[in-house]
């Protein structure tokens, strides 16, 4: 199975209390202040990698590739860093569209996506269900659109059937939807398919048991990846217009949380919910 | 989104120190590192904080509270441990340094350093049995043949086999030419080793299939005669289990027992065991390098393992203060002093000027001792693969002399930085429901293993600062000099390299005088202070490093460089704090040293 895999770099959500946005009095920002930020791979991009390397090998000797994974970001070259962290991972080949954040948005990272398919011709793409910076959850619901390949979204559960088509177990409100997709399709995942037991694929025996999350690169593979091909396109050369239908105004911080206050009695509680917070 | 855990290091730091202070992309252009470049470096290091936030740091505080059992003569370990080990395995951290001709990757001790800084603050019982393995795995590889290295190190190297130092003996700590392990030579051409061994890491748990201890023992003749002291020791490969000579490859119980498991205070997942060979006359050992030599070729060892202490005492005290700064930051208590009624609003504590000064003193503990440990580690790689036989010469010779510090002041001053973290949680940092207090008893360890505190000063004094003619000061004067004028050219206040210019000087003076009331014959005068000698030297290196620190900061404020120009001053602000409270105190302990005040020498017996 050939799988194409987009990532994104985003501000470590870990850190993101540091993500600064300054505003000049009473306006919006022109931009975010990116300067000292430190950025890591969106962890649900981070989760589709994972799961398309399970889907590639046999869980029990995994240094045998068996499929293809391709891995794609959009950004300036610094991003080389996050392909080359997915690459001693395990990916096979990485590809980076040079463009800036600035010239993106969801819908034109899907339209990219759709011709780097044409030329790729992977038979599944397979990524995490939204980034976690700007939250949007668009790019496979509209790559699949664009393609018009079938899609799934929430994956929490991953079944090849003979690398023709994956029986998913997808997230739903009070439990899971199961289907069936025939490939090539769209597939987007959420956390849980790096649960040990998130992706059941052949040769991988049934009964073995993956490590609970994403795998780490080993040192010799970090430097291995050096070594596995990393090629840089332009948007003209997928034929996509660098013209975002998004068109961002400004930024503005959420306003700070206000200090909490200490009620007395019950009464007052009552008094406050309803007359001052008019939820009663 | 996940809660902001405590980070253990402070990412932007370590970016700083090795881009901004160490400059690791000059370091990477040694030959021996050609196979690494700074992307490839942060590709790992995000493995590694991965690894050590997500795998290890959650695994810690289970293993402290359930430290392993022995049970039938056998250790097990806390269940974690079983995947915290293979996945440290994984990494390929254990060989990282090694040379690719011994299954390494040749990756710089420095960058192993920073690793081994964020795998410390997460989880020191599994990083530390790693160290121990990649320690026996190194001697071996120092000093074995190719056989021993076939057969011992590359298990060892690959984590399929751990590995221990097996020195101590229950009356031979400190003073290891007092071991009485013997070792008689058998037929064979191997020995058959007999004594007890104590306080020995790893050396029984239910992790791999062998246990390798590289074992001090003294070789007795067949007529029973034997050399006292260090020059009688020998070093001895003695595995748990070994091949059965008569049956090819199978391995048979090698009469190694495990007599005890003992219980500690920190550290407390990596088992310490009481260990006794040749209960039955059957404990087969192989000789590594020369009869005779077994010291000095652990010594040959022993710099990186004692920098290894330094980097696991700034990563305990890291992650104490990571916690504090979260827990000061997040807790209020108390009112702004000016509001005499005691009104308005609580403040958080770290709007407290005392707590402020908690947060500066464990700030300025933590990354002055880690710009020096990482110092040091560069001090490695330098003395290993510099090609220029004069750097390797000078670079060894540096070492050398800071080792001791390296090794010392970290963990005596990494203690009181987990202390002043514990103060800030007040009652509930007393209580085991916060990390806290687990994180000091873990930091006791490391002012005692690898050589006391006590005896890093007896080091520092009695040796290193008096080799080759006091040749190693002088290296260390010329870096201090080098760093007060880029410091002032960078725009630190002038004074602050004035400060340590004489602060240096006056090193250099008690030093001077101390090797003078040696040469005269008196050592007990000269050694009488070596603690404070110890601490002296300590406060002039460190106040050396914040220095270091301060130029770097400096110069990423005048050109806008990559962090955010609050990160800058806050380092300028932590050198300017070190340097005004510490060295003032160089001049008094000076004067103790000089003067060999005498009230513990001369005390009378029944007067305490």
């Amino acid at each position: 199975m050939k799988i194409l895999v987009p990532l994104k770099r985003v501000a470590d959500p870990e850190n993101a209390n540091k993500v600064k946005i300054a505003a000049p009095a009473g306006g919006l920002a022109p931009k975010i202040e990116t300067t000292g930020l430190e950025w890591k791979p969106n962890p649900f991009d981070e989760y589709a990698l994972e799961a398309a390397l399970r889907l590639t090998e046999n869980g029990t000797a995994v240094k045998a590739r068996l499929g293809e994974v391709i891995v794609v970001t959009f950004g300036p070259a610094e991003c080389d860093q996050t392909l080359r962290g997915a690459l001693a991972t395990g990916a096979d080949r990485a590809i980076r569209v040079d463009v800036t954040d600035d010239q993106l948005d969801g819908d034109l990272v899907a339209r990219a996506l759709a011709k780097l398919v044409d030329q790729v011709k992977p038979d599944l793409v397979l990524m995490g269900k939204q980034t976690v910076d700007s939250d949007s959850n668009q790019v496979a619901q509209l790559l699949a659109a664009y393609l018009g390949w079938p899609q799934v979204t929430f994956a929490a559960n991953i079944v090849n059937e003979d690398n023709k088509a994956l029986k998913i177990g997808r997230v739903a409100d009070g439990g899971q939807i199961n289907v069936r997709v025939q490939l090539p399709a769209v597939v987007n995942v959420e956390d849980r398919v790096v649960n040990p037991k998130g992706v059941t694929s052949p040769p991988t025996p049934a009964t073995h048991k993956y490590a609970d999350g994403v795998r780490f690169a080993p040192l010799p593979a970090i430097m291995q990846a050096k070594k596995k091909p990393l090629e840089v396109k332009k948007l003209a050369d997928l034929g996509v217009e660098a013209a975002p239908k998004v068109k961002y105004l400004g930024y503005e911080a959420p306003p700070a949380r206000k200090a909490g206050v200490k009620v007395k009695t019950v009464a007052e509680l009552v008094d406050k919910l309803k007359n001052e917070a008019k939820v009663l | 989104m996940a809660q902001a855990e405590n980070p253990l290091l402070d990412d932007r730091t370590v970016s700083f120190l090795l881009d901004e202070v160490l400059d690791l992309r000059a370091h990477l252009a040694l030959p021996y590192f050609a196979d690494h470049d700074r992307e490839g470096v942060e590709v790992l290091l995000d493995m590694v904080r991965k690894l050590a936030r997500r795998v290890l740091y959650p695994t810690w505080k289970p293993q402290d509270e359930q430290p392993p059992t022995f049970v039938d003569g056998r250790v097990r370990l806390h269940p974690s441990f079983h995947e915290a080990w293979p996945a440290l395995v994984e990494t390929g951290l254990l060989s990282a340094t090694r040379p690719s001709e011994h299954g390494g990757q040749q990756l710089p001790f420095l960058v192993h350093a920073v690793a081994a800084a964020y795998l410390g603050a997460a989880n020191l019982n599994v990083v530390g049995l790693g160290m121990l393995t990649t320690g026996a795995a190194h001697l071996i590889e120092a000093f074995g043949d190719d056989a021993q290295r076939a057969q011992w190190m590359t298990p060892l190297y690959e984590g399929r086999w751990t590995g221990t130092m097996a020195l101590t003996e229950p009356q031979a700590g400190s003073s290891l030419g007092d071991v009485q392990t013997t070792a008689r030579r058998a037929v064979d051409g191997s020995y058959r080793i007999r004594g007890s061994k104590i306080f020995i890491s790893g050396g029984d748990h239910d992790l791999g299939s062998n246990v390798i201890n590289l074992a001090l023992a003294r070789v007795v003749q067949p007529d029973g005669s034997s050399v006292a002291g260090t020059r009688g020791l020998s070093l001895f490969i003695v595995p748990r289990r070994r091949p059965d000579a008569s049956s090819g490859d199978r391995w048979v119980d090698n009469d190694v027992t495990t007599t005890q498991a003992i219980h500690k205070i920190g550290w407390r997942g990596l088992p310490s065991i009481a260990l006794s060979f040749g209960d039955r006359d059957d404990c087969h050992g192989w000789l590594v390098g020369q009869p005779g030599r077994g010291m000095p070729q652990m010594f040959q060892m022993m710099n990186e393992a004692r920098v290894g202490v330094g980097v696991a005492a700034v990563a305990t005290a890291s992650a104490a203060y990571q916690e504090a700064l979260a827990y000061a930051r997040g807790r209020a208590q108390g009112r702004d002093p000016r509001n005499r009624d005691g009104g308005g609003p609580q403040l958080p504590l770290v709007e407290h000027a005392d707590v402020r000064r908690m947060l500066l003193r464990q700030k300025a503990i933590v990354e002055g001792s880690f710009a020096l440990a990482l110092t040091a580690a560069r001090l490695v790689d330098r003395a290993a693969h510099a090609p220029d036989e004069a750097v390797r010469a000078k670079s060894q010779r540096l070492l050398d002399l800071l080792t001791p510090i390296v090794k010392s002041f970290p963990a005596e001053r990494g203690y009181e930085s987990v202390a002043l973290a514990l103060q800030i949680h007040g009652g509930y940092g007393y209580s085991s429901e916060y990390p806290i207090e687990g994180w000091l008893r873990d930091q006791k360890l490391n002012s005692i293993h690898e050589g006391t505190t006590g005896i890093q000063g007896l080091d520092l004094l009695g040796r290193k600062v008096v080799a080759a003619g006091g040749e190693a000061l002088a290296l260390l004067l010329e870096e201090l000099e080098a760093t007060a004028a880029r410091a002032t050219q960078s725009g630190v206040e002038p004074a602050l390299g004035e400060a340590l210019r004489a602060a240096g000087e006056r090193l250099r003076g008690t030093t001077m005088a101390l090797a003078q009331r040696g040469l005269r014959g008196d050592v007990l005068g000269m050694l009488l202070h070596s603690h404070d000698f110890l601490e002296l030297a300590s406060i002039v290196v460190v106040a050396w490093q914040h220095l270091e620190l301060s130029a770097a900061a400096h110069a990423g404020l005048a050109r806008g460089g990559p962090q955010p120009r609050a990160f800058y001053e806050g380092k300028v602000l932590a050198a300017q704090y070190w340097l005004a409270t510490e060295l003032p105190r160089v001049p008094q302990l000076a004067a103790l040293c000089e003067q060999g005040e005498a009230s513990y020498a001369t005390f009378p017996d029944g007067g305490w």
